[in-house]
């Protein structure tokens, strides 16, 4: 099988992996690259759990060719923060309830991020406009709204 | 009558319980490092797959698998003849036995297929692009049969079996209260309505996935995404291997809502790594899951209800009809769980109920949050509004007037003991819509509805129901909980943490729960029925309490006070009256240890445990107790396109007592949206057996843009049987969202729908 | 298994040599929002991947001398995020609005949302309705223009050659970028396919509807001009009988199907509704 080299930057971390050219970027995070906080809910863009920062922007990884994103730069809710260092966006998930399952969040966060960098107040119209590409099958969203609201003064466009 | 067990009231919360604390296991999943069953990876690990069944009714002539297993990098194929004990009867979770529930299940279609997605064969091999193409390459020789699609179908004599069995009905229920003659002739208004509800998909976002392997001691183990673990049993079986040959490890849940209750992949994978000897991964693709596993039953439910002009009820008939699909799973439980509940939260005198459920060639249906219920109650509370508007009483009054409670019987007979919280939170689920919203344009109607339900928590009484907890102290002070939930995404391991951090005096923080792992932690039952608070709850307040206790007896002797003088908070033990003689919780842990007095229990909590009822007339107590609640709705419905925009929900329930209000607001929230969905939007559309919703394309759940903010209030009456006297939300959540917003259809446009969901009538 | 290769031109020069060396089908690919779901159902399995993405050229929004043009590449969200769309094409910013999700939004291109020929397009109404040219290039720099109108063929059809891509889209800069309206009609508020869509675009003229422009998706098999409304619109007065009389006809100018998200007869009724409501709001200057 013919495959391709692909290097780019996962986190920070610059990557190199081989990959052929119908692979998704979700298969390759998952596993290739074993970041398997990018969660596979459908494979066609109907549900969001897949979501990265491609580039800054956030998008299914499912819908995503591996090898269209060769040097580019892949963010991850990994990428956004860690046990030492949270960002804003998952403490306020943490602490307003946003998470039952949590299967939906990695990719909701990565979408409330792409939201605030481009809209740092935004509205909880805009918020659920943001998201709406994200199902959540437990919450209601409800509280992921309010954790998103509750975040947004809280980030600077560095975090 | 047993004693009742209420092993935590005794203890008033302090600390820990009632508050709104992040769940202990919120931090992980917000940072991405929660593992969910298909994010593990063992060397050498094969990929499973299973073909399955393009036909809803067919017969198998032959299977040929010569070509698939030739492809290169195939480690096994298996047929029914390769499945040791193929043919097993349903018995999920289930310790103690009660006949006439049972069904066939079976692991690999054998001669016939009985519905579209039926397992047919299994590949195990190196990618999963190989075990794709050698499913592909597995000849199956059909000859389609007729099949039947439709359960009135399917009871009429000469309709096509779907099973071995001479008839199409699994099972049939009666209710017989009173003389329905007598409450008819007797009734002023009488009601008449059919109505119509769809399947539905639990869509929960983690579709199923798993991944086993043979361990050093040649024990299977079966990592996987499971409400259930306890089917290591009914795994053990199709094997034919001894129960503690098999091991089931539950991970962190995607989602369950009843549809992960059910065995799903992991009997394929005993089998398939039993057969290889090496570790297998399965993770079915969204298509997958929604082909294959259980649906919410469809019903077409006939009621008539009559009242007098007064607006007293005075008897109700209903015939249930619903649609078990292909295979019995928990149809006859779902069955009895409508028609126990058939009547609602409301004093009949006079009441007939009867109900079956007929198998089909259709996608199988089994548990799904709300268990039956939501379908009838979607039905009586539609008849409470029609009753309504006949007698020009206010929906709200009509129900005030004939609510059950504390101390009435239900339809069934069961004198209800605890508090019944019905008027009030109808009242205050309608009075938190706050003022209505005015119509901006003539086609645009805007309209308010509400739907009471209640609905059990906790499995059945005949069951004998059981669950047990481990708490242990550790030397440096901190708790460790072991104990066999499931945790779905609900909370249940961090209600747990919650509950022994209060009796133990330690933080959150300071408090580590151990879930789900048959070898390891002890067995504490399905996480299904909303029983997982009050059963595992129960019993982990019960152990922890013997460990404070034994604690509390130490620090007595090193404070020279009386123990149950002492006060056990954040870390440190004290005597009440005179805080300034303590001593750290540490240094008691120490001097327990080094004296031999245990620190650590496992506490067993039985619920009620009760005889079967008698099916002829169903009378007795089926349940052990019940939460009541009322959800409200507005909605604002544009008749020249029908479509409906739901503007404002509520949701009032007695939830007993709120171990994490913000936990509680989380079901409720989510069950109402996942209601919501239900009468809206959501449907599984088959053609003669065929899925034509095989996505989340087609299958629509409601997005953020559907959904509202849901408005909770939560009553706290302290009357529940679980631990500081909570009730079970789960599934009551979920229960009459739908019959509330078609009430606010009803309300808007002046007309009632019958079927759900409603938008699909307008289209 | 099937054997897949990739292939990202940096130049349409590049892209020449790419078709002079291909061995069997190719297929090409931008945003990948239709063309990876495609290839993991395996409805399409090409032996070659073309992905467009590299030619940057085709990547911008610009409005030159009344024309604004849209290069192919161009996402549905750089649409959103443009400027001279929000404020001189709200019709098609309105469009792009309902178009999937910021997710899908962020990938799929316009280029790639009529290439895909879906009947229910979201871009595709709005573009008929503001009289869209389609501009295209093939293999050695043959270019030509086609009108939207004559661009879709059936469903996942269009009139482009093998080895044709669309490079940009033009449209005259409506005179009154208020007087048009936009209305989808979906099964939910987000995610959702059409059930009927339809955007009118007018140019009064006095108290006539001259130059009524009306697009319609999700109704036929592909997105279509409702030319019978449009010539009976502009030929009566500027008033509700001549609405009313065109929502008549509207509904036997479409041919749509039932399928599992609605009838046909609720489709045909409901776009009657949504012309009236798109009329009424365009006349009224966009609101409804």
């Amino acid at each position: 099988m013919t495959t391709y080299p692909v290097r780019f930057l996962l986190n920070g971390t610059p990557v190199e992996v081989d990959v052929a050219a119908q692979d998704t970027l979700l298969e390759t995070l998952r596993n290739k690259l074993w970041a398997t906080e990018v969660k596979n809910g459908c494979g066609k863009g109907d549900c969001g759990c897949c979501a990265v920062l491609l580039d800054g922007r956030a998008v299914n990884s499912c819908l995503t060719l591996a090898v269209q994103a060769n040097g580019k730069e892949v963010v991850t809710v990994k990428g956004l923060g860690n046990e030492d260092d949270p960002h804003p966006l998952q403490e306020s998930f943490i602490r307003k309830g946003a998470i039952q399952c949590g299967f939906c969040t990695a990719g909701m966060i990565v979408s409330a991020k792409s939201l605030l960098d481009e809209n740092p107040r935004p509205s909880p119209d805009e918020i659920r406009e943001a998201v709406s590409g994200n199902l959540c099958r437990c919450t209601g969203y409800k509280k992921i709204i309010e954790a998103i609201s509750d975040a947004a003064p809280k980030c600077s466009p560095s975090d | 009558m047993p004693e009742k067990q209420h092993p935590a009231n005794d203890h008033p919360p302090v600390d820990v319980v009632g508050r709104s604390l992040p769940r202990c296991d919120a931090a992980d999943k917000a940072l991405g490092n929660t593992k969910y069953a298909e994010d593990y990876f063992l060397p050498g690990m094969l990929y499973g797959k299973v073909l399955r069944s393009e036909h809803a009714a067919a017969k198998i002539l032959s299977i040929d698998t010569r070509n698939a297993e030739k492809l290169s990098g195939v480690r096994a194929v298996m047929t029914a003849k390769d499945v040791p004990h193929n043919e097993t009867i349903t018995r999920f979770g289930q310790t103690h036995t009660v006949g006439g529930f049972e069904g066939l299940y079976r692991i690999l279609a054998d001669k016939k297929v009985r519905f579209m997605g039926e397992g047919v064969a299994l590949v195990a091999a190196d990618t999963p692009a190989i075990a794709e193409e050698a499913a592909r390459l597995i000849r199956v020789d059909y000859q389609p049969l007729p099949g039947v699609f439709d359960p009135f179908e399917a009871l009429k004599r000469g309709a096509h079996r779907v099973g071995e069995e001479s008839s199409n009905l699994v099972c049939y229920y009666k209710v017989r209260q009173g003389d329905i003659t007598e409450g008819f002739a007797a009734s002023d208004v009488i009601v008449k309505n059919t109505y119509r509800v769809p399947f539905q998909e639990h869509a929960y976002i983690e579709p199923e996935a798993g991944l086993a392997w043979i361990d050093d001691d040649g024990v299977i183990n079966i990592q996987v995404c499971t409400q259930v673990i306890e089917h290591y049993r009914e795994i053990a079986d199709v094997l034919g291997l001894s129960y503690n040959k098999v091991r089931v490890k539950g991970t962190w849940i995607g989602g369950g809502f009843g549809g992960k209750e059910d065995i799903t992949v992991e009997t394929y994978l005993a089998l398939l790594t039993w057969k290889t000897k090496r570790p297998v991964k399965m993770a079915y693709s969204r298509e997958e899951s929604i082909i294959c596993h259980g649906k919410r039953h469809p019903y077409i439910m006939t009621y008539k209800t009559g009242a007098t002009r007064e607006g007293k009820l005075m008897a109700l008939e209903a015939k249930l009809v619903s649609d078990a699909g292909a295979y019995v799973y928990l149809s006859p439980w779902v069955l009895l769980y409508s028609t126990v509940g058939a009547a609602g939260p409301y004093k009949i005198p006079h009441v007939k109920i009867d109900a079956r459920t007929v198998l089909t060639n259709n996608t199988f249906s089994s548990a799904f949050r709300g268990f039956g219920v939501p379908q009838v109650c979607f039905a009586y509370e539609s008849q409470m509004d029609e009753l309504a508007e006949r007698l020009h009483l206010s929906p709200l009054e009509l129900r005030r007037r004939n609510y059950l409670r504390k101390g009435e019987a239900t339809a069934t007979g069961y004198v209800l003991e605890h508090y019944a919280a019905s008027p009030e939170a109808a009242e205050k689920a309608l009075e938190a819509l706050g003022e209505k919203t005015k119509s901006k344009s003539p086609a645009v109607k805007i309209g308010r509805g509400i739907g009471s339900s209640m609905t059990s928590y906790g499995r059945m009484v005949f069951l004998h129901d059981t669950s047990r907890s481990y708490v242990g102290m550790e030397l440096d002070g901190s708790v460790t909980v072991r104990c066999g939930v499931q945790d779905l995404g609900g909370g249940q391991a961090s209600s747990l943490a919650q509950i022994a951090a209060e009796i133990l005096g330690v933080s959150m923080a300071d408090t580590r729960v151990f879930i789900a792992d048959t070898a390891l932690t002890p067995i504490a039952g399905t996480t299904t029925a909303t029983r997982q608070l009050y059963m595992s709850g129960n019993a982990t307040s019960m152990a922890a309490k013997e460990v404070r206790k034994n604690l509390l007896d130490k620090a007595g002797e090193i404070l020279g006070a009386e123990p149950g003088d002492l006060d056990l908070r954040d870390g440190i033990i004290s005597v009440m009256n005179d805080p300034s003689r303590s001593v750290p919780l540490n240094t008691v842990v120490r001097a327990c240890a080094s004296s031999g007095i245990s620190l650590f229990h496992i506490a067993q909590f039985n619920a009620p445990a009760r005889e079967l009822v008698d099916f002829k007339k169903g009378q007795g107590q089926v349940f052990p107790d019940f939460t009541f609640g009322t959800h409200a709705a507005e909605v604002a419905v544009d008749v020249e396109t029908g479509k409906i925009d739901v503007l404002k929900l509520a949701a009032c329930f007695d939830v007993g007592k709120a171990i994490n209000p913000q936990a509680v607001e989380g079901q409720l929230e989510g069950g109402t949206i996942q209601g919501m969905g239900y009468a809206l939007l959501e449907d599984v559309i088959l053609d003669k057996g065929i899925t034509l919703t095989p996505s989340f394309s087609e299958y629509l759940i409601p997005t953020s843009l559907d959904a509202v903010d849901v408005r909770c209030i939560l009553i706290e009456s302290g009357d529940g049987i679980g631990p500081f006297g909570a009730k079970g939300v789960g599934e009551p959540s979920l229960v009459s969202a739908a019959p509330a917003l078609a009430n606010a259809v009803r309300d808007a446009i002046g007309a009632g729908i019958p079927d759900l969901p409603l938008t699909r009538n307008a289209s | 298994m099937t054997q897949m290769e990739y292939a990202k031109p940096r130049s349409f020069k590049e892209l020449d040599g790419i078709f002079e060396s291909a061995k069997g089908p190719l297929r090409f690919i931008a945003g990948g929002t239709n063309v990876v779901p495609d290839l993991r159902a395996g409805t399409i399995s090409p032996r070659l991947l073309v992905d467009l993405s590299g030619l940057k050229e085709m990547a911008y929004i610009r409005e030159v001398k009344g024309e604004i043009a849209i290069g192919a590449l161009s996402t549905i969200s750089d649409i959103l995020a443009s400027r001279v769309i929000c404020d001189k094409a709200p019709l098609l910013f309105q469009a792009a609005r309902h178009l999937g999700s910021p997710l899908t939004r962020n990938r799929a291109t316009i280029g790639g949302n009529l290439a895909d020929a879906s009947p229910a397009a979201d871009t595709a109404p709005s573009l008929l309705a503001m009289g869209a040219m389609v501009h295209t290039r093939r293999r050695r720099g043959k270019e030509r223009t086609i009108p939207l109108d004559r661009f879709f063929l059936g469903p996942n059809k269009t009139i482009l050659a093998k080895d044709e891509i669309i490079t940009r889209i033009t449209f005259a800069k409506p005179k009154d970028p208020s007087r048009g309206r936009y209305l989808k009609l979906g099964l939910r508020n987000a995610m959702t396919i059409s059930v009927a869509s339809l955007a009118v675009s007018l140019e009064p003229e006095g108290s006539s509807f001259g130059g009524a422009r009306i697009g319609l998706g999700a109704v036929a098999p592909t997105p279509v001009r409702a030319y019978l409304v449009e010539k009976k619109l502009a030929s009566g007065a500027m008033d509700p009988k001549n609405i009313e009389a065109c929502a008549q006809l509207i509904t036997k100018e479409i041919s749509p199907i039932s399928d599992i998200r609605a009838s046909a007869d609720y489709r045909k009724r409901v776009v009657a509704v949504l012309f009236q409501r798109a009329i009424q709001a365009a006349v009224n200057g966009g609101t409804p």
